[in-house]
């Protein structure tokens, strides 16, 4: 009969040889991830005291503040413009500072730079730096130098966007073709002639993804610098809640949950075009000449009128901004002798046992909040992706409720759970979960979206269960960019949590808003170095992790 | 030999939105035959293919795997089924980051209850059936490996000793070797040849190339725009009578 058929053959060897796998460094590395991330949650519990009790009766205490904050009362809608406004050309005026100045740290930064050895680890260093600080920690120096206002915000963005566009911008200029530039130096271009006409071309369409992406999280960021009194929408919400006025509050709230909801839905627009653009737009380039063009003339076509007028526009926008910041001369000449004194109030840097201990609690309430919310994520996003969902109609709902959480920023979470709950990590810690956890569901849901179906399907056509063939045919795939992903995620949750301080939410950050206010600037700049330790080691153990992970 | 036939289509039609890519066709497969199934892109080879599994359901007709009706089976009986006909895919459908072993012994899943993960979490006796058929498939040597550091040849041979382990009573093999070179395309098609003769499994594998169906198979079935127009033994054929068919959908195509 057919059903004998696995014996029919005698086995080949009597002797199978090894059926253990060899240990590997993966399996030690994923097994020491794993530990180290339960390890560190249950720390963070720990430390701030959460129990299922102790939550329980801080989501009742959010319940009832949320019934205090009804009815929102909106401000006047001309008031709303105004706000409105602001925190737009805030973030268009520092996106733009920031590219004029990414472009030449970039060029130097990159490994394919070769001017003098010193000068590229300079410009890694400031890239390193300026990514490592948040924008809010930004704004509240430079609200002290420059005085309060959209100014001290653009800055502040644009110094801490410096890093990132310089950054990718960098490895973008490290993977463009080298021969062309070759080409040039052998015609006897100089090193700037063979940057702007050889690379530069060549990564413009890289560095305007770039920029449209940094714009998105500056237009989100820029809602909430008026926190610190850096301009925007964000000074009528501190104004609001310092005053007791939840109504009023909520109604802000509201504003700029409908404005980041907007936004986001602009992007994507534009990201969808940009990407139907790039595959129909190949073929201009081999039209034939018109007739009757001088030869020497490039002439004019719908493209290029495009293109033209796009740039155009896009500066006078950007020159407006910066008009609108109103950087009159007088403020200016002041804040030199403000800069000058927080430089030199700088050195030296002075550590202390506090201060660690609050760099302490920052790194603990981001790592645990990365924790749970990556696991809190997984199960979102299984339930989310095409590929894993048990049923589509509560994808869709599930996708559309993460849209909205994510918009909202943290530090609005934050001020949200302070008002509620009172000061501390605990209320921190609710906001970065918050947080992480969309933030993780959408990173995940995107990636499981990306593996090779193939070996689910084999499984299933081999009679595998539902679950089986999950964990066989797709969990294996998803492991390197579930671990990637996690550690991307605690590496953004390290620099938020920071930011929460500044709402009173536990961490570093209230210590640093001290220190600018009470002028002791060795401080803060001890507490910013202590920042980018922190910040580079993660990242660092991040990269380390996905190399051996892969 | 004798007996009920491992597969019998009867007139089984299946269309999608409206078109239709099969069209009454008729199949009987005795066990431990080797069926070559041949026909230009679009005649309908992995429809074909998938109804007998149950992964398509016919519009028409009935199928009859190994006695069952996959289109009316039960969720599990389909689960019981599906364990007892091995599919082998052009694309391997492979996991590249996991060892040669732990996707070979992914073919005993329907034979357990929970989900695994890791080589460890199978039982003993399924790793030692598992090196077994490595062995068989000349890549016991390579149990450890990184299925994505292997060669396609390699590949579809690890896939081949993963429907071994099902212990099938048929295999189903979508083009096998379109994406082989002809080297590693004899060897593969040479030990599903092998299997069948040896294990008395029936095999029905579709392929592109004439020369392999008429070099492997005991016989060829031809489909053209969904219907099936020629079932001869391939002994008495010939490549040219094979040419001609797809040569005539070239010429009604264009
Ligand atoms: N799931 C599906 N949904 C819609 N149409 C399908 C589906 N599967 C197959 N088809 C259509 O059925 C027709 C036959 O497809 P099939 O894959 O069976 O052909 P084939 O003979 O295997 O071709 P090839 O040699 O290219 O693999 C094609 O026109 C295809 O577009
Ligand atoms: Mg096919």
């Amino acid at each position: 009969m057919v059903s004998t058929t696995s014996t029919r053959h005698a086995p080949a060897e009597a002797n199978p040889g090894p059926l253990r796998p060899p240990w590997s460094a993966r399996a030690f590395i994923a097994a020491g991830l794993l530990g180290a991330a339960v390890a560190v949650t249950w720390l963070t519990f720990w430390w701030i005291g959460l129990s299922p009790a102790s939550l329980a009766a801080g989501l009742g205490d959010t319940a009832r503040l949320l019934a205090r904050m009804w009815p929102p009362d909106l401000p006047g809608a001309g008031d709303v413009a105004r706000m409105i406004a602001e925190t737009l050309l805030i973030a268009v005026a520092g996106t733009g500072l920031a590219v004029l100045a990414s472009v030449p740290l970039a060029f130097t930064a990159a490994r394919t730079h070769r001017g003098p050895r010193w000068l590229r680890s300079a410009a890694r260093v400031v890239v390193v730096l300026t990514r490592a600080v948040p924008t809010l920690a930004f704004a509240i120096l430079f609200v002290r130098i420059f005085g309060l206002g959209p100014l001290a915000g653009a800055l502040a963005v644009a110094v801490h966007s410096v890093g990132m566009i310089a950054k990718m911008l960098a490895d973008a200029v490290e993977e463009a073709d080298p021969v062309p530039a070759e080409a040039a130096r052998a015609c006897g271009a100089r090193e700037a002639q063979v940057a702007v006409s050889t690379v530069l071309p060549r990564v413009f369409p890289a560095l305007t993804a770039i920029v449209l992406y940094r714009l998105d999280i500056n237009l989100r960021t820029s809602a909430v610098l008026g926190v610190v009194g850096a301009g925007g929408i964000g000074v009528a919400l501190q104004t609001a809640l310092g005053s007791l006025n939840y109504h009023r509050a909520a109604g802000i709230i509201c504003v700029i949950v409908v404005l980041v909801l907007l936004l986001e839905l602009l992007s994507v627009a534009i990201r969808r075009r940009t990407r139907a653009g790039r595959s129909a737009g190949d073929t201009t380039g081999t039209a034939a000449l018109p007739a009757g063009r001088a030869p020497h003339d490039v002439g004019w076509d719908r493209g290029r009128a495009l293109r033209v007028g796009g740039a155009v526009a896009t500066g006078v926008v950007f020159l407006v901004s910066l008009w609108s910041l109103n950087p009159d001369p007088g403020r200016l000449s002041g804040a030199w002798t403000n800069l000058s004194a927080v430089l030199t109030g700088m050195w030296p840097p002075a550590f202390s046992g506090e201060l660690l201990m609050a760099v302490l609690e920052s790194l603990l309430m981001a790592l645990g909040a990365a924790a749970a919310g990556a696991a809190c994520g997984l199960v979102l996003a299984l339930l989310t992706a095409v590929n894993t969902t048990p049923w589509r109609p509560l994808s869709a709902v599930v996708r559309v409720l993460l849209v909205v959480v994510r918009g909202i920023p943290d530090l609005v979470y934050a001020l949200l759970f302070v008002a509620a709950l009172g000061l501390g990590p605990f209320a921190g810690f609710l906001a970065l979960w918050i947080s992480c956890t969309a933030l993780a569901a959408k990173f995940f849901a995107d990636s499981l979206e990306q593996l090779d179906p193939l070996p689910h399907e084999a499984l299933t056509a081999a009679g595998a269960r539902r679950w089986q063939a999950f964990a066989a045919g797709i969990w294996p795939q998803f492991v390197p960019s579930f671990t990637g992903n996690g550690l991307f995620v605690a590496d953004l949750a390290m620099r938020e949590s920071v930011v929460l301080g500044i709402a009173g939410a536990g961490g570093v950050g209230y210590l640093m808003q001290e220190s600018i206010a009470t002028l002791r600037y060795d401080t803060t700049a001890a507490i910013v170095i202590a920042i980018a330790v922190v910040v580079y080691a993660i990242e660092t153990l991040a990269r380390i992790a996905r190399r051996h992970l892969l | 030999m004798i007996g009920a036939p491992v597969l019998r289509l009867s007139e089984v039609g299946k269309g999608f939105h409206g078109t239709t890519v099969l069209d009454d066709v008729s199949l009987d497969v005795p066990q431990g035959q080797f069926v070559a199934l041949v026909g230009p892109s679009g005649a309908g080879k992995s429809t074909l293919l998938r109804l007998v599994n149950g992964m398509y359901v016919p519009d028409r007709g009935t199928v009859r795997t190994l006695g069952e009706n996959p289109a009316a089976c039960s969720r599990s009986r389909l689960r019981a089924l599906r364990a007892r006909v091995g599919f082998v895919f052009q694309q391997f459908g492979l996991v590249g980051r996991l060892s040669a072993l732990e996707n070979v012994l992914m073919g005993s899943l329907a034979t357990l209850r929970l989900p695994r993960y890791g080589v460890m979490s199978y039982p003993r006796a399924l790793r030692v059936r598992a090196v077994e058929h490595l062995d068989r498939v000349g890549l016991a040597d390579q149990r450890f490996q990184r299925c994505d550091t292997l060669s396609g040849g390699q590949q579809q041979r690890v896939a081949v000793a993963r429907t071994l382990l099902q212990s099938p009573e048929l295999i189903l093999a979508d083009e096998p070797v379109a994406s082989l070179d002809p080297a590693a395309s004899v060897l593969v098609l040479e030990i599903l040849k092998r299997i069948s003769a040896e294990d008395g499994i029936s095999v029905v594998c579709s392929l592109h190339q004439i020369e392999f169906a008429l070099a492997t198979a005991d016989r060829v079935v031809a489909l053209r725009g969904g219907r099936l127009v020629l079932d001869e033994p391939a002994a008495g054929l010939t490549a040219d009578r094979l040419r001609a068919i797809y040569d005539a959908a070239g010429a009604r195509d264009g």
